[in-house]
C-alpha cells in the first residue's frame, strides 16, 4: 500500500490531471499519448460519465460514445456485480479506420481517432468492424420528438471536434457514424474529457502517457491493468485498473 | 415486337405493384431519412445490404456465362450469353441502388470516387464495379450495336468482346472475391472474419447467375419447346448442379468446422441462424429450395431433362441464394462485441432481432421491380433472343 | 407491420410551428417572449449571429460569463452545481468545483471564478439530466382550472388573477361544483385574539380552565373555532392545509411564514414520514439532550460515517452509490478509501445493492429483521466485552471530558424497573438521594447522582447494576441493553434476520477491531417499518457500542451550514424569527395529531383509549396521515388544500384511498396545487399553478452529515423561468410557490406582505426580497462581530456576476434592485462574492485534523430514551418502550399483523436506482429513460424456476389489502400493478423487489385535455410498475398504510404479496 494522505492534504485528482494536461499541450501533438484509465475497483456503475458525455454530445437516442457494462456473475448468495465502461478505445490499429471507403475516418497525430462529418457517408462499415461497439449511427432521431415540443437542448449547439454544429435536417451528424473522440475539443482548451470530469467513483482518468509525470503514468506503472481484447492487436489507448 | 407474349400482363402488374410499393419505401426514405428504418446499432447493416450482394451476385454469375461463350467459345451456351449480359447490365445498379439507400449521406456518394481509400475493400469493390460497368456496355455496344462494316471489323469487334470480356472476367471475380473478403476481413466479426468468404462469394455469385439464367431461359425465351432451347437448359442444369454441389460442401464444411472448433463467438451467430427465430431462413430458404430442390430435380431422371424443372429449380436456387445473403449479413452482427452490451443502455435500436420496417422491405421490392421493369424493357429493345439469321449462319 | 414514423423534421421552419402550436395547448407564455423560444430560433438558426452565437471552433461552455452555480433536486441531496448557459439555454450541468459534495477536496474559497470555469467537478447522472426536467416537453406555464370533474384531465387555462380572486373569494366550475374562498376559512385575523384563544384553549386541555369558564370568556368568538367543545383544536383558520412533499429549507420558512404565522393555521407539512422520518427520530432522541425537569430536546436527527477515515463502515438498508444522501457527495469518498486505504464495507440489505457489490460482506437480511441482526451483533459485542468500557462508564459531560470523549451516554444511568418491565429513570429522589434535578449511577453498589451536564465533576458509574432501593428495583440501561440482546440465542437471532451465525460474528469482530474508526450508517431500509423506530435505535446502538462519536473515522454531525435565516445575533435580516410585522400565529392540534400528546387533548377527556387515530407524540410531518384524517374528519373536517410538489397518492405506500379522498369535493372543498407538470396527484386540483423548476428559482437547502466541511448551498435563478410573469405587489415575477403565496396575502391583506412587510423600509414584494436577505446572512457569517463574512467582490468579480447573467429579464435580475435589497454596498459585493460561488464552504484542511472531527457531536447519547419511554400509545395506553428492542410487525392497534405466507409468500421492497430522483425524472430522457427504459420485478432465479417465470413474462403483484393489485384512479381508470419478472441472482429468496420512479400515469405519459385541445402523452414514461399500491393498507384504520407510532414512518418494507401471471 503506498502513503496514503488524509483528504486534506490531498492533492485533487482533475486539478492534477488538468495541469498535466497543461504539459501535454505544449507538446508537439504527435508527442502526446492520451490515454484513459479506468479503475474498476473504484466505478461505481453509476452512469454519470455515460449521461455526461451525452449532455456535452448531445447524442441522440440509441447514440452512446461511452456506456457502462454491467454483469451480475455467481450464485446467490455468492454474487457480485462487475462493471465495465466502455468509451472508444482509441486503437493505436484502429480497425475501423482502414474499412472506411473515403477515408472520414483516421488516427490524427495526438492518436484520436477522429470522424469528419462532413465527409463521412454514412455506410457503417467502421461499425461492424470495431471490436467494441464503440460507434454509432446518427439515425435522425430526437428524445422528444413525439412530445409537444422538441426540446431546446436537443437542438443546442455542440462544440464537438471544435466546431459548433446544430443537429437538424439531415445534415451532419445526422446520417453519420459518431463515436467518442476524447473530447479533443477539450483538450485542446486545456479541460479534460467530460467523462472524466462528471465520474462519480473517481474511477475514470485521462492524461498523456508519454510524460511519465503524469498521474495516468503513475496510475499504469503502480498498479495492475489490462487492455480489452488485446489478442485483436488493436492496441486500445484505454487501459483498465483491477 | 414479342414482349406481350414474352411479358404475361401478370409481368407488369407485378411490376406495376412493386413499383409503386418502392416508390412509397423510396418517399418515406427520402423524407424520413433512417428513422424508418429498423437495423440499428448493433445490426447496423439489413435487408438493403443482403439485397445488394444478391443482386451484385447474380450481376457477376451471369457475367461468367456470358464469358465462357465470348472468351473461352463454350458454344452450347452462347444462346444465353446475350440474356446474360443483359441480366448482368440490370442487375449491378440495381444492386448498388440498394447499397446507396443504405448510406447515411446518399449525396456523398462521389466521396468515393474523390477521396478513395486504397485500403478499404469498400472503396476498392466501388472502383472495380464502375470499372466492370464499363467494360459490360462497351461489350454490350459492341455486340448489340455495332454494325459491322466488314468482315475486318467484324472480326476486330470479335476480338474487341474477347478481350473485353476476359477483362470482365477477372473484374468480377475480383469484385465478388472482394465482397466476400469485405466480410472477411472484419476481426470484430468473428461469424466473418475467416479466408473462405471470397470463394464462397465467388461460388455463390456463379450458382446464382447461373439459376437465374436458368430460370429466366425457362420461362421467357420464345425458343422454348425447340430441342436447342432443351439443350441449352439441359446444359445449364448440370452446371447448376456441379456449382450447387459445390456450395452445399462449402456451406458444410464452414458450419461444421466452427462447431467442431466451438468457439463460442464464431458459433453463436451460427446457432440463431440454425435454430434462432428466423431458423426457416436457412432450412427451408437455403436447404430447401438452394440444396435439396435443385438436387432432386437435377438429379432425378424424370426431370432434369425437363427445361422448365430445371427452371423451376434455378428459381428455387435464387431465392435460397437469397436467403443465404440474409443469413451472412445479420446474424454475425447480431452477435454485441461485449458481452452484456445491448444491457448497457437499452434502445429499441440495440437489440440483437431484426425485422427489416416496411419502408426497407417497400425499397427492396421497388429494386426488385425496377429490375423487372428494365428486364421486359431490355429485353424488347435489344436483341436478346437469338436472331433467326445468326442461327442459320452459325447452322 | 412496424409503425411508420412521421418524420417531425426539427427543421427550422416546421418545428417552430409545432413548437408555437404546443405552445398554445400547454404554455400559451412559451410562445415569443420566453426565453426558450428564443433560444430555440436562434439555435434553430433563425436568428444566427443576431445574439452573440459562438464562433465555431470556439468552445464557450468554459467561459466564466456562461457560468451560473445554483443546486440541483433532482434528488433530495440537493448538490451544488455549475450550471452551463448558452443563448440563454441551460445546456450543461456539472459539479461545482467550490463545494466538497462535487471534489475531493475542493478548490478552496478564494479561487477566482475565472479559474474554477475551468473546472467541471463531478455529478450524478440525474444531477446533468437535470436539463431534461427544466425543458420537460410537458411542463406547465400557466395556470390550469379543472374543466371536468377533478382528476379527469380536463383544463382551462385561466389568467393569474383570476385563480387568484377564485381562490381567495371561491370559485365555480363547468360541472357545477362551488369552492370555498381562503376568505371564509380565515377565522382568526387579530394577533392578541390568537395568542389569547391559544394560551386558554391550552389551558383547557391542559385541564387548568374550565370548558364553560372558556365558552363563558370567549362567546364572541366562538365561531371562529373548528370546535368550541374543543377549543385545542385551534380556530377554523387550521381548516387550510398546505401539504408539501420535496420542499426544501427557504422554501420551508417562505411557506410557514405564509401559512403558520400570517394565516395562522397550524397545518404545514412535508414528506417526511414517507421519506425516512423514523431513522431522524431514532437519531433524534437517543441524542436528545436533559433540559432539566423532565424535559428533553436538542437532538440531532442525523450523523453519517467519517468515510474519508473509517477502516470499515457498515450500511443498514442504504448505500453510497445510489440513493442516500448521496451518490454525488458520497461516492468518491467510499471508492478513494475502499481503493486507497483499504476500507471494509459491510453492507445489510436484501438486494445486492451497486454498494454491496463493493462490499467485503453483502448480509442479506430478511427485510424488516434489522433490528435482529443489530442485536445480534450487540449480544456478540456484549459478550465478548469488545465495547468500549472507558467511554460508557462516562455518566457525564465532566467524565467525558476527562478522558477526551466529545460525547457520553446514560449507559450507567439507572432505569426502573416496574412489573418486570424498565419503565423510567431513577430519581435521584426516588432513590433516596438529594432531591435534584438528574439521574442516578450506581458505583461499585452506592447510588449516586449524576448531572448530565456538569462540566466540573466527572461522574462514572457501574455499566451493570441491578438491585432495590427504596422498594424500587432497578438496573443499568446497558444491562437492559445487554438483556435486549440476549433476548433470543444467537441461533434464534441468526433465524429471525436470516444471516448465518459465523458472519454476524465475522462482521462484529471486524467492527470492534477497528477502535473509533468504524461507523454505522442507516437510511430507509430499516426504518420505513412499523418498527422502524427500534431498528433504528438497535442500529445506532453499534456506533455506541464503540464510542465512536465525534471521532474522525468514526460517525459525525457534519460540518453545518451558516445560518441564513439571520437567527445569528449581529446578521443583517433577522428574516425567519423575526421581521414580521403584524404577525398572526397559530395554535391547535395538528391535523395529524402529531407532536401532541394525546392525554393532553380535550379529545382524551372525552374518548380516552384507543383514540379514533393515532397520535404521534414524537414526531412530525407524518404526511401519510393528512389525507385520510381529512378523509375521516379527525380530529377535524379540512376546507382547503394546497399541495406543493408532493405526490402522496402515488410517493406514499397504499395510496389508492388517498387518491379516492383528494378527488372527493366532500372531503376537500378546495384543492390547489403547485407543479411543474400535471403530476399523479396534481391532477386532482381545482386550481393548477406552474411552478418555477430548481434551476429558476431559489433556495437554501441544507447539507448532511455525510459532508465534514461546512456547507451553505445557495440555489439562484440560472435561466429565464419557463412559466408565465404575473405581476404582484407591483412587481413582474414567474408563477411560483413564492408568487402564489404573495399573491394571496395581496389578495387577502395578510399581514407581513407587500410595502414594508418586513418592516419600516423592507418590502416583501417578491421572492427575492426574500432570498436576497437570506443571501446577504450568509455573506455575513454566523460571528456577530461580522468576522466570518466573505470578501467583497471587486470590480472584475462584479463584471463576471453581470455578464452571467445577461440572458436575464428585469423580472429575473435587476442588479439596482437586488443591491438595494441588501441594501449596503460592502454587503452587496460580498453577496456578489457568494452568488459567484454558489454558496459558501469550508476547506477540507480546517476539518480534518488529528483524532477527532472538526465538527463534533457534543452531547448525551440515550440508551434508554426516557422521553419516548414516558409516552403512551394512543390506541392502546401502553407505554412506549424506552430500550433499542426487537419488535414485530404491528397495525395501528398496537396488534402484531399475521401475514398470510402461503397465499402471500413474497416479502415485497423497493429501492432506489441512481438515475431516478423519486417520481419526478420520468422525463429524463438521458438518464432514467436513456440508462433504462423501464423496471422490473426482481426475484431470486430459484424462486423465478420454481413458479416457472422466465425474464420478460408478465406478472401482477397482489396484496391482502389488494388482492387485485389495482391501481384505482378515481376517474373510473383501474391501473393493474403489473411489470415485468427479472430474475436475479443477487436478491434474497422470498423477497420481491421493485424498484421506484416507474409506473406513471401522468406526469406526460397520459393524455390531457387543454381549451379543448389534447396533449398527447408519451408512451415511454409510463413504463414500468410502481408497487405501492399493493403495500399494506393498516386493517384498523383502512384508509392509511401501516406507520411506525414513534418515529411516524409509513410502512414501505412490510407488505406480503403473491406473483400471479398477468
Ligand atoms: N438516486 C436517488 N438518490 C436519492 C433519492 C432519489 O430519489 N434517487 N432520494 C433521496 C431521498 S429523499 C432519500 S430518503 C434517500 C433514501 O436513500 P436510501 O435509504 O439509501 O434509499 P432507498 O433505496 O429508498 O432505501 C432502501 C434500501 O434499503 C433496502 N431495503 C429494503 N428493505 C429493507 C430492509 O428491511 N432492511 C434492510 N436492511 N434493507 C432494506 C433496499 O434494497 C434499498 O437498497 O435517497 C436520497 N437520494
Ligand atoms: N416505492 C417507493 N416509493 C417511494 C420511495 C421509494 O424508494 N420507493 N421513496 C420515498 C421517499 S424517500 C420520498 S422522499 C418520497 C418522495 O415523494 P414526494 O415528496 O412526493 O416527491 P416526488 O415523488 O418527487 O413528487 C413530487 C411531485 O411534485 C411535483 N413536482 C416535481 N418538481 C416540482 C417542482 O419543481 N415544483 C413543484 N411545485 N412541484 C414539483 C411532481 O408532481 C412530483 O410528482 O417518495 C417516497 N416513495
Ligand atoms: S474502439 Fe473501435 S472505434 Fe474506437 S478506435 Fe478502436 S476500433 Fe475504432
Ligand atoms: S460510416 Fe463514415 S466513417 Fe464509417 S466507414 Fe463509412 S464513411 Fe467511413
Ligand atoms: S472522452 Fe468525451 S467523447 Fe469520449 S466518452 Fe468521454 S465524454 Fe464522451
Ligand atoms: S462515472 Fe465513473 S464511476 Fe460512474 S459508471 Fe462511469 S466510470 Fe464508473
Ligand atoms: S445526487 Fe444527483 S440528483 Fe441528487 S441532488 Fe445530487 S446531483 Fe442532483
Ligand atoms: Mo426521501
Amino acid at each position: 500500500m503506498p502513503y496514503v494522505p488524509v483528504v486534506s492534504e490531498m492533492e485533487n485528482a482533475l486539478v492534477r490531471m488538468q495541469e498535466d494536461l497543461k504539459r501535454a499541450l505544449e507538446k508537439l501533438p504527435s508527442e502526446r499519448r492520451w490515454v484513459m484509465v479506468i479503475d474498476l475497483t473504484k466505478c461505481v456503475a453509476c452512469d454519470a460519465c455515460t449521461v455526461s458525455c451525452k449532455a456535452e454530445k448531445k447524442t441522440p437516442p440509441g447514440v452512446n460514445y461511452t456506456v457502462v457494462i454491467k454483469e451480475e456473475v455467481g450464485t446467490y448468495p455468492n454474487v457480485r456485480e462487475v462493471y465495465l465502461p466502455r468509451p472508444c478505445m482509441q486503437c493505436d490499429n484502429p480497425p475501423c479506420v482502414d474499412v472506411c471507403p473515403v477515408n472520414a475516418t483516421w488516427k490524427n497525430e495526438e492518436g484520436i481517432v477522429v470522424i469528419d462529418y462532413d465527409v463521412c457517408i454514412g455506410c457503417r462499415y467502421c461499425m461492424t468492424a470495431c471490436p467494441y461497439g464503440a460507434r454509432s449511427f446518427d439515425f435522425g432521431e430526437w428524445y422528444t420528438e413525439e412530445t409537444p415540443m422538441i426540446a431546446p437542448y436537443e437542438t443546442a449547439p455542440t462544440f464537438e471536434y471544435g466546431e459548433e454544429r446544430v443537429r437538424r435536417n439531415r445534415r451532419s451528424p445526422i446520417g453519420n457514424v459518431r463515436k467518442c473522440n476524447f473530447c479533443i475539443e477539450r483538450l485542446h482548451e486545456g479541460l479534460l474529457p467530460a467523462c472524466i470530469n462528471d465520474c462519480l467513483g473517481r474511477a475514470r482518468y485521462f492524461g498523456d502517457l508519454n510524460d511519465p509525470d503524469s498521474l495516468v503514468s503513475e496510475l499504469l506503472r503502480e498498479r495492475y491493468s489490462f487492455r480489452l481484447k488485446e489478442d485483436l492487436g488493436t492496441e486500445p489507448k484505454v487501459f483498465y485498473l483491477s | 415486337m414479342k414482349t406481350g407474349k414474352n411479358f404475361p400482363v401478370l409481368y407488369w402488374v407485378v411490376v406495376a405493384v412493386t413499383l409503386a410499393l418502392g416508390a412509397v419505401g423510396f418517399y418515406w426514405r427520402l423524407s424520413a431519412g433512417h428513422r424508418m428504418a429498423n437495423y440499428g446499432e448493433l445490426i447496423v447493416w439489413g435487408l438493403w445490404v443482403a439485397t445488394y450482394i444478391f443482386f451484385v451476385g447474380i450481376s457477376a454469375g451471369s457475367f461468367v456465362i456470358a464469358a465462357l461463350v465470348y472468351v473461352f467459345d463454350i458454344e452450347r451456351f452462347r444462346p444465353i450469353a446475350p440474356l446474360a449480359l443483359l441480366v448482368s447490365l440490370i442487375t449491378l445498379p440495381v444492386g448498388l441502388l440498394n447499397i446507396w439507400v443504405d448510406l447515411g449521406h446518399m449525396e456523398r456518394f462521389y466521396e468515393l470516387y474523390v477521396r478513395p481509400s486504397l485500403v478499404s475493400i469498400m472503396s476498392v469493390e466501388v472502383w472495380l464495379y464502375t470499372a466492370f460497368l464499363i467494360v459490360l456496355v462497351a461489350i454490350i455496344w459492341l455486340e448489340f450495336f455495332r454494325k459491322a462494316a466488314s468482315e475486318e471489323e467484324q472480326r476486330s469487334g470479335r476480338l474487341a468482346v474477347r478481350v473485353l470480356s476476359a477483362i470482365g472476367l477477372v473484374l468480377v471475380i475480383l469484385f465478388e472475391g472482394a465482397g466476400g473478403a469485405l466480410y472477411g476481413v472484419a476481426a470484430a466479426r468473428p461469424a466473418w472474419h475467416g479466408g473462405l468468404f471470397p470463394l464462397l462469394f465467388i461460388l455463390s455469385a456463379m450458382v446464382v447467375g447461373t439459376a437465374l439464367l436458368a430460370g429466366i431461359y425457362a420461362f421467357f425465351s420464345s425458343e422454348r419447346g425447340t430441342e436447342r432451347h432443351r439443350q441449352v437448359m439441359v446444359d445449364l442444369g448440370k452446371l447448376m448442379l456441379g456449382l450447387v454441389v459445390m456450395e452445399v460442401l462449402f456451406t458444410f464444411s464452414e458450419y461444421s468446422i466452427a462447431f467442431y472448433g466451438s468457439v463460442p463467438s464464431e458459433i453463436e451467430p451460427l446457432k440463431v441462424i440454425l435454430t434462432g427465430p428466423f431458423w426457416y431462413v436457412f432450412w427451408i430458404g437455403q436447404v430447401g429450395l438452394g440444396m435439396v430442390l435443385p438436387i432432386v430435380l437435377l438429379v432425378w431422371s424424370r426431370t432434369r431433362e425437363e427445361p422448365l424443372w430445371i427452371g423451376v429449380a434455378g428459381l428455387g436456387v435464387v431465392i435460397a441464394t437469397f436467403a443465404m445473403r440474409l443469413n451472412i449479413v445479420i446474424p454475425a452482427l447480431a452477435l454485441p462485441e461485449l458481452e452484456g452490451l445491448i444491457n448497457a443502455t437499452p434502445s429499441p435500436r440495440i437489440t440483437t432481432s431484426y425485422v427489416p420496417s416496411s419502408m426497407e422491405w417497400f425499397v427492396a421490392i421497388g429494386t426488385v421491380g425496377l429490375a423487372l421493369a428494365l428486364f421486359a424493357i431490355g429485353y424488347s429493345l435489344l436483341p436478346v433472343e437469338p436472331q433467326q439469321e445468326k442461327e442459320v449462319s452459325h447452322g | 407491420m412496424d409503425e411508420i414514423k412521421q418524420t417531425p423534421e426539427p427543421q427550422p421552419g416546421v418545428t417552430r410551428r409545432d413548437f408555437l402550436k404546443t405552445s398554445a395547448v400547454v404554455g400559451g407564455t412559451l410562445t415569443i417572449t420566453s426565453a426558450v423560444a428564443n433560444a430555440f430560433r436562434q439555435v434553430a438558426g433563425l436568428e444566427r449571429g443576431m445574439s452573440g452565437a459562438q464562433a465555431a471552433s470556439e468552445y464557450p461552455l468554459n467561459k466564466v460569463e456562461n457560468i451560473i452555480y445554483s443546486v440541483c433536486l433532482q434528488c433530495h441531496t440537493s448538490c451544488t452545481i455549475k450550471g452551463k448557459v448558452l443563448d440563454g439555454v441551460l445546456v450543461k450541468i456539472d459539479g461545482n468545483p467550490y463545494s466538497p459534495m462535487n471534489m475531493l477536496p475542493h478548490l478552496s474559497y478564494d479561487t477566482p471564478p475565472e479559474e474554477a470555469a475551468q473546472v467541471d467537478a463531478r455529478l450524478c447522472p440525474k444531477g446533468q439530466a437535470g436539463v431534461n426536467s427544466l425543458y420537460d416537453p410537458y411542463r406547465i406555464t400557466r395556470v390550469l382550472k379543472r374543466a371536468g370533474k377533478r382528476g379527469e384531465n380536463r383544463w382551462e387555462v385561466i389568467s393569474f388573477d383570476q385563480a387568484i380572486n377564485e381562490i381567495v373569494n371561491g370559485g365555480t366550475f363547468a360541472d357545477g361544483t362551488r369552492t370555498p374562498g381562503l376568505k371564509e376559512i380565515w377565522a382568526v385575523q387579530d394577533p392578541d385574539l390568537m395568542a389569547e384563544l391559544k394560551a386558554d384553549a391550552m389551558a383547557v386541555a391542559g385541564g387548568e380552565m374550565s370548558l364553560e369558564d372558556f365558552k363563558a370568556k370567549h362567546a364572541d368568538h366562538l365561531d371562529l373555532l373548528i370546535d368550541p367543545d374543543h377549543p385545542d383544536l385551534g380556530p377554523r383558520n387550521n381548516q387550510f392545509v398546505f401539504q408539501a412533499g420535496r420542499i426544501e429549507h427557504g422554501r420551508k420558512e417562505f411557506a410557514k411564514r405564509w401559512l403558520k404565522d400570517a394565516f395562522g393555521s397550524v397545518n404545514w407539512y412535508e414528506h417526511t414520514t414517507i421519506c425516512e422520518q423514523s431513522h431522524h427520530i431514532a437519531f433524534q432522541q437517543m441524542t436528545n439532550q436533559y433540559r432539566g425537569e423532565g424535559s428533553w430536546g436538542g437532538g440531532k436527527t442525523h450523523l453519517k460515517p467519517d468515510f474519508a477515515n473509517a477502516e470499515m463502515v457498515i450500511f443498514f438498508g442504504t448505500g453510497a452509490f445510489e440513493a442516500n444522501f448521496g451518490p454525488t457527495p458520497m461516492s468518491e469518498l467510499v471508492t478513494w478509501s475502499l481503493t486507497y486505504r483499504n476500507m471494509k464495507m459491510v453492507v445489510v440489505d436484501p438486494r445486492l445493492s451497486k454498494t454491496a457489490a463493493k462490499a467485503k460482506w453483502w448480509l442479506p437480511v430478511k427485510p424488516g429483521e434489522d433490528a435482529a441482526l443489530a442485536l445480534a451483533m450487540g449480544r456478540w459485542i456484549v459478550e465478548n466485552e469488545r465495547y468500549d468500557a472507558t467511554f460508557l462508564t462516562n455518566a457525564n459531560k465532566a467524565a467525558a471530558v476527562a478522558d477526551g470523549e466529545p460525547s457520553w451516554t446514560n449507559a450507567t444511568w439507572l432505569v426502573k424497573i416496574e412489573d418486570g418491565k424498565p419503565t423510567r429513570l431513577l430519581r435521584p429522589a426516588e432513590a433516596g438521594l438529594e432531591d435534584v434535578d438528574g439521574f442516578v449511577v450506581s458505583q461499585e453498589g452506592t447510588l449516586a447522582v449524576v448531572d448530565p451536564n456538569d462540566e466540573e465533576t466527572p461522574v462514572e458509574g457501574d455499566l451493570f447494576a441491578e438491585g432495590t432501593v427504596n422498594g424500587i428495583h432497578y438496573k443499568t440501561a446497558f444491562q437492559l441493553y445487554a438483556e435486549e440482546t440476549m433476548a433470543h440465542s444467537m441461533e434464534e437471532w441468526s433465524d429471525i434476520c436470516g444471516i448465518p451465525v459465523r458472519k454476524i460474528e465475522e462482521v462484529a469482530r471486524e467492527f470492534t477491531s477497528h477502535g473509533k474508526r468504524a461507523g454505522v450508517d442507516l437510511y430507509r431500509g430499516p426504518v420505513q417499518h412499523t418498527n422502524g423506530y427500534y431498528n433504528g435505535l438497535a442500529i445506532i446502538m453499534l456506533n455506541v457500542l464503540i464510542g465512536n462519536i465525534g471521532w474522525t473515522g468514526g460517525v459525525s454531525k457534519g460540518g453545518g451550514h451558516w445560518h441564513e435565516d439571520g437567527s445569528k445575533s449581529g446578521q443583517p435580516f433577522n428574516i425567519v424569527k423575526g421581521m414580521h410585522p403584524g404577525k398572526l400565529g397559530s395554535f391547535g392540534v395538528p391535523l395529524t395529531r402529531e407532536k401532541w400528546h394525546y392525554e393532553k387533548s380535550t379529545l382524551f377527556q372525552k374518548d380516552g383509549y384507543p383514540a379514533r387515530r393515532p397520535w404521534f407524540p414524537y414526531t412530525g410531518n407524518v404526511y401519510q396521515e393528512i389525507i385520510p384524517s381529512a378523509q375521516d374528519g379527525y380530529p377535524y373536517p379540512i376546507k382547503a388544500l394546497f399541495l406543493h410538489k408532493g405526490t402522496p397518492g402515488y410517493a406514499s405506500p397504499a395510496g389508492n384511498p388517498t387518491l379516492a379522498a383528494i378527488a372527493d369535493p366532500e372531503v376537500i372543498p378546495l384543492v390547489i396545487a403547485d407543479d411543474v407538470v400535471i403530476g399523479e396527484t396534481s391532477m386532482y386540483a381545482d386550481y393548477l399553478f406552474p411552478d418555477t423548476a430548481i434551476w429558476e428559482r431559489w433556495g437554501t437547502p441544507h447539507t448532511t452529515p455525510a459532508m465534514q466541511p461546512k456547507v451553505s448551498k445557495f440555489r439562484q435563478p440560472i435561466i429565464d423561468p419557463l412559466v408565465e410573469k404575473v405581476t404582484v405587489f407591483g412587481q413582474e415575477q414567474p408563477i411560483c410557490m413564492e408568487a402564489i403565496m404573495l399573491a394571496i396575502a395581496e389578495k387577502m391583506g395578510l399581514p407581513g406582505y407587500g410595502p414594508n412587510g418586513f418592516g419600516d423600509g423592507m418590502d416583501f414584494r417578491s421572492r427575492q426580497d426574500y432570498f436576497l436577505r437570506m443571501a446577504a446572512n450568509l455573506a455575513f457569517g454566523d460571528k456577530e462581530d461580522g468576522s466570518e463574512a466573505v470578501p467583497e467582490a471587486d470590480e472584475e468579480e462584479i463584471r463576471i456576476f453581470r455578464e452571467a447573467r445577461r440572458h436575464l429579464p428585469p423580472a429575473i435580475f435587476d442588479e439596482e434592485r437586488w443591491k438595494a435589497i441588501v441594501g449596503d454596498e460592502s454587503l452587496w459585493r460580498r453577496v456578489v462574492y457568494l452568488l459567484n460561488r454558489g454558496g459558501r464552504f469550508e476547506d477540507f484542511g480546517d476539518v480534518y485534523r488529528g483524532e477527532k472531527l472538526a465538527h463534533q457531536f457534543k452531547g448525551l447519547f440515550n440508551i434508554f430514551v426516557d422521553n419516548v419511554a414516558a409516552g403512551y400509545h394512543s390506541l392502546t395506553g401502553e407505554h412506549f418502550y424506552g430500550l433499542p428492542t426487537y419488535e414485530p410487525v404491528k397495525d395501528a392497534a398496537g396488534n402484531v399483523l399475521e401475514q398470510d405466507r402461503d397465499a402471500y409468500p413474497f416479502r415485497l421492497f423497493t429501492f432506489k436506482h441512481i438515475y431516478g430522483g423519486q417520481s419526478r425524472t420520468p422525463g429524463n430522457y438521458w438518464a432514467q429513460l436513456g440508462v433504462a427504459r423501464e423496471n422490473f420485478v426482481l426475484l431470486n432465479q430459484a424462486d423465478a424456476d420454481r413458479l416457472g417465470l422466465k425474464e420478460n413474462d408478465l406478472v401482477k403483484l397482489v396484496s391482502p389489502t389488494n388482492p387485485d393489485g389495482l391501481w384505482l384512479l378515481p376517474n373510473g381508470e383501474a391501473r393493474p400493478v403489473v411489470g415485468k419478472i427479472k430474475p436475479i441472482q443477487g436478491i434474497r429468496p422470498g423477497t420481491v423487489a421493485v424498484s421506484w420512479h416507474f409506473g406513471h400515469w401522468a406526469y406526460g405519459a397520459s393524455d390531457v385535455v387543454i381549451d379543448g385541445q389534447v396533449v398527447r402523452g408519451d408512451p415511454r414514461r409510463a413504463t414500468g410498475l410502481c408497487p405501492n399500491a399493493v403495500m399494506y393498507e393498516d386493517p384498523v384504520l383502512k384508509n392509511v398504510s401501516l406507520t411506525d407510532p414513534i418515529g411516524g414512518s409509513s410502512s414501505f418494507f412490510d407488505t406480503r404479496v403473491n406473483i400471479v401471471r398477468a
